[in-house]
């Protein structure tokens, strides 16, 4: 052991035995300020120490540069938000000052003036014309009089509205003077807390003067400001500043192009789109024969005690009173095409999703590529892609479950390659370390860690497929949503009521099920 | 020297695009770490590994994390494929074997336990122990019989039917043990078992996994990171830095002849009192100079210095050194003193 080790004494650097005795080291720091601000560095250097100092209320500093140029002053030192904030707010004070200098401000009231003592003078004239032919003149001189007054009146609004203008044009200017005076105290905290930032990721930041700012900064504030300012001011504005020079031609075009190239991609697609309606029909059939086909006292008994194992005693009431209401009025059969519906819509999407969710989970590329269709799915709104829907698949129910899918199918996919994703390395490793295949290593470890991951993205997409059940009734789907639709076409509220309640009952029945069924695997 | 059922030669590990271009430029001008991530950006985990273990040997690599020996021990059973060298497990060449013959050795011969346990979450302890028999296609009944045994090897009795969460970190790893041990391998691969444990638990573990080992004569080939615990286990310690095997050596080896600076500095610390022994220090006979050694104890040549300690309390005498009936050497109080100190 080296006993000297522990009391060799710290030569080169001084000693700091406490905190008070600590000195701000303003040379390393002001290097920096120098690197970063790269014009004028020992103006900022100082402005930022006086900054760093204040404990309290606002710095005493002020940039001239920034209070004379503005915006400009912005731009040129790279602080964006700075710069579009005070150039909208001295937009305004712009148009202020544009409105009282050249704004016209009478102009309608000295036109109206104007054209009422002309038709005045016009009075008068008849009258006098009167008065030569010896007739009586009094009621042009009236008319000519009672118009003279309104013309008075009216020149007078003028003039009121002129001497307005004085007061715009002060308070533009006043605005614009308080703009640059805050602009010239606020200006140097911006550019610290930038230059604090740039600190951090200095690749990133935008630091010093920089001449592309300038010109970019320049040319903003020359296209920006005079257009603006020129719209608000003057009183008959060039056209094409009010209206965007659209060509109806391409736009029609364009419509019949895509009609079209629609149109023939149906034709050539047809066997293949016939195909897959047939297909979704056959499990919709399935699935509306077992729920309707099967006397109604079964079904319903089956989904009440269904109920009361997944998810307990007070879900299992719950159940069988909104099945009591459905059935008492009438909607048992319909009530049971929309359960089918989504049933039909479920099946397709986990059948479809959760192989595709694990492949997405695998491989990074094919996750990628999917990430915006998978976006795209889940924003587009559904009336967007009905049109496309009704003309490759025409109307009714099947097509009303694929646009169901496109809807629903999303969360499934993505919950499932995420609980892929979340599966330990070390598990998968050890499962490989002592054999296993890769389908065993499918089967036994990455499908139960991600099963509860996978279930909550099935509860999602039913919730989705439930919510589609309204709107497929626009392209000819039916049950309950047709119900609806109907009532919203002949604005019948009572049958609207009863229906949109039967739907939140179905709605509210499978999501308390199938959440208690879910809890219930979790605690397992 | 018994029969070999590890052997590596010349392994390599590159990671990155150039492997071949780094492998070639390091084997001829010593290509460092950062040149080679400079140059070819490829990282190098393993340089030319060579080594074998001995059946029935416990064989440690130590070393500090990024060294690779993590990486290494994955080559055994191809977790890892080397990117140059040969590995041989049992005779079979590794590199060679199909992906049907790999996932047949692994379940057969090879154990593996991990630093974090790796546990499956959803299944009992006992079907976490029965999984590498069941990726075999034994027979259910067969392999509940054969993980409760494996689990009472390990005092794990009663815990059958828990689910790992309910298991103690120590416990969790003893599971992990279980588990190695169920396809009744020849290997076992220990990753850094006893790490993340709290040191009491782990001296309990190194013991009773010692024990186990012996009595079940199985080859192991141990990671850690730990030099004492790879001197309490270890028949033999390789020590490795940045890639490189530094030294291989008994414990003893290693402590009283460190290879380089780097050795020496690790085992600055450890207690030579269990581990260096009589004929390490004992001087030669003639330097009694007539001195008398009648009355003086006898020791034997591999007694370690805590005994001749002991012994040397109760004597005023020199120790005489003996082996096979013969005085080979002698120890003063002195020789001792040096020799605890570590021979100055």
């Amino acid at each position: 052991m080296n006993i000297q080790e522990g009391t060799k004494p710290a030569d080169d650097a001084p000693t700091v035995s406490a905190v008070r005795d600590i000195e701000v080291d303003r040379a390393e720091l002001n290097r920096s300020i120098a690197e970063f601000v790269d014009r004028n560095p020992d103006y900022y250097a100082r402005a930022f120490h006086t900054i760093h100092d204040t404990t309290t209320g606002i710095p005493r500093v002020f940039n001239l540069a920034a209070a004379v140029f503005g915006p400009l002053w912005a731009a040129a030192r790279g602080v964006w938000g700075f710069f579009w904030g005070f150039l909208i707010l001295e937009i305004i004070a712009w148009v202020q000052i544009g409105r009282g200098t050249w704004g016209e401000l009478g102009a309608d009231s000295i036109a109206q003036a104007e054209r009422q003592t002309a038709r005045a003078q016009q009075f008068l004239d008849q009258a006098q014309a009167a008065r030569d032919a010896g007739e009586d003149p009094s009621r042009f001189e009236t008319l000519g009089n009672n118009l003279m007054r309104a013309a008075e009146r009216s020149r007078e609004a003028a003039d009121a509205a002129a001497g307005d203008a004085f007061m715009i044009l002060m308070s533009g200017l006043v605005l614009l003077v308080v703009l640059r005076l805050v602009q010239g105290v606020w200006s140097n905290i911006v550019y610290e807390k930038q230059y604090t930032s740039w600190r951090v990721a200095p690749e990133s930041v935008s630091s010093g003067l920089k001449i592309q700012n300038v010109v970019f900064g320049l040319a903003l504030v020359l296209v920006i400001m005079p257009l603006t300012v020129y719209r608000f001011t003057v009183e008959n504005v060039a056209e094409w500043l009010t209206e965007f020079p659209a060509n109806p031609d391409h736009y029609a075009d364009t419509a019949r192009w895509l009609e079209g190239a629609i149109d023939s991609a149906a034709k050539s697609g047809s066997g293949a789109f016939d195909g897959i309606v047939l297909a979704v029909r056959q499990i919709l059939d399935t699935i509306s024969l077992a729920l309707i086909g099967t006397p109604w006292p079964v079904v319903m008994a089956v989904i009440c005690v269904f109920a009361w194992r997944a998810a307990g005693p007070r879900v299992a009431i719950f159940t069988a009173a909104a099945l009591a209401y459905i059935a008492l009025l009438g909607y048992w059969e319909i009530a049971m095409e929309t359960v089918a519906l989504v049933g039909a819509a479920v099946v397709l999407c986990v059948v479809i999703g959760i192989p595709l969710g694990i492949w997405f989970g695998k491989s990074e590329r094919a996750h990628k590529i999917a990430e915006p269709v998978l976006d795209l799915m889940q924003t587009l709104p559904a009336f967007v892609y009905l049109i496309p829907i009704i003309a490759f698949f025409g109307t009714g129910n099947p097509p009303g479950i694929l646009a169901t899918i496109i809807f629903g199918m999303p969360p499934v996919i993505r919950l499932t390659a995420l609980g892929m994703r979340g599966v330990p390395d070390s598990i998968k490793e050890a499962a490989t370390a002592f054999g296993a295949s890769r389908r065993q290593l499918l089967k036994d470890v990455e499908l139960p860690l991600a099963l509860p991951s996978i279930m909550t993205g099935v509860n999602q997409t039913i919730l989705m497929c439930l919510s589609m059940v309204v709107i497929i009734s626009l392209i000819g789907g039916g049950g309950l949503g047709k119900v609806i639709l109907e009532a919203l076409q002949f604005a019948a509220k009572g049958p609207g009521l009863l229906g949109g309640f039967a739907i939140l009952f179905v709605a509210m029945v499978i999501d308390r099920i199938v959440q208690g069924a879910f809890r219930r695997a979790d605690q397992k | 020297m018994a029969e070999d059922v590890v052997e590596l030669s010349g392994v390599w590990k590159v990671f990155g695009a150039r492997a071949a271009e780094t492998i070639e430029a390091a084997r001829g001008n010593g290509l460092s770490k950062a040149e080679a991530l400079d140059k070819y950006q490829t990282v190098i985990g393993v340089r030319d590994a060579s080594f074998s273990v001995a059946r029935g040997e416990i064989f440690c690599i130590m070393g500090l994390s990024g060294s690779g020996k993590s990486t290494l021990v994955r080559h055994v059973n191809r977790l890892i494929e080397p990117s140059a060298g040969t590995i041989k497990v049992l005779g079979q060449d590794v590199g060679a074997m199909g992906p049907k013959e790999l996932r047949q050795m692994r379940a057969t011969h090879i154990g593996m336990v991990f630093q974090h346990m790796a546990l499956m979450p959803h299944r009992s302890v006992r079907e976490n122990v029965a999984y590498p028999l069941e990726i075999r296609k034994i027979p259910k009944s067969k392999r509940w019989a054969i993980s409760d045994h494996t689990l009472s090897l390990v005092d794990l009795t009663g815990y059958e039917d828990r689910l790992p969460r309910e298991l103690s970190g120590g416990m969790q790893q003893r599971v992990g043990i279980a588990r190695a041990l169920a396809s009744d391998p020849e290997i076992l691969l220990m990753d850094e078992p006893f790490s993340a444990l709290d040191p009491l638990i782990r001296l309990q573990l190194q013991d009773q996994f010692k024990a186990l080992v012996r009595d079940l004569d199985k080859s192991t080939l141990f990671i850690t990171h730990d030099l004492d615990e790879a001197i309490r286990i270890g028949h033999r310690i390789a020590i490795m830095k940045d890639g490189v095997i530094v030294q291989i050596g008994t414990p003893e080896e290693i402590v009283t002849k460190p290879a380089d600076d780097y050795v020496r500095e690790f085992v600055q610390g450890i207690s030579r009192l269990k581990l260096v022994q009589a004929h390490t220090i004992m001087e030669p006979l003639e330097s009694l100079n007539g001195t008398s050694a009648r009355g003086a104890t006898r020791v034997s040549g591999d007694s370690d210095l805590d005994s001749l300690i002991d012994v040397a309390i109760d004597s005023d005498k020199p120790l005489i050194v003996t082996e096979g009936g013969n005085d080979v050497g002698v120890i003063t109080k002195t020789t001792l003193l040096r020799g605890i100190q570590g021979g100055r």
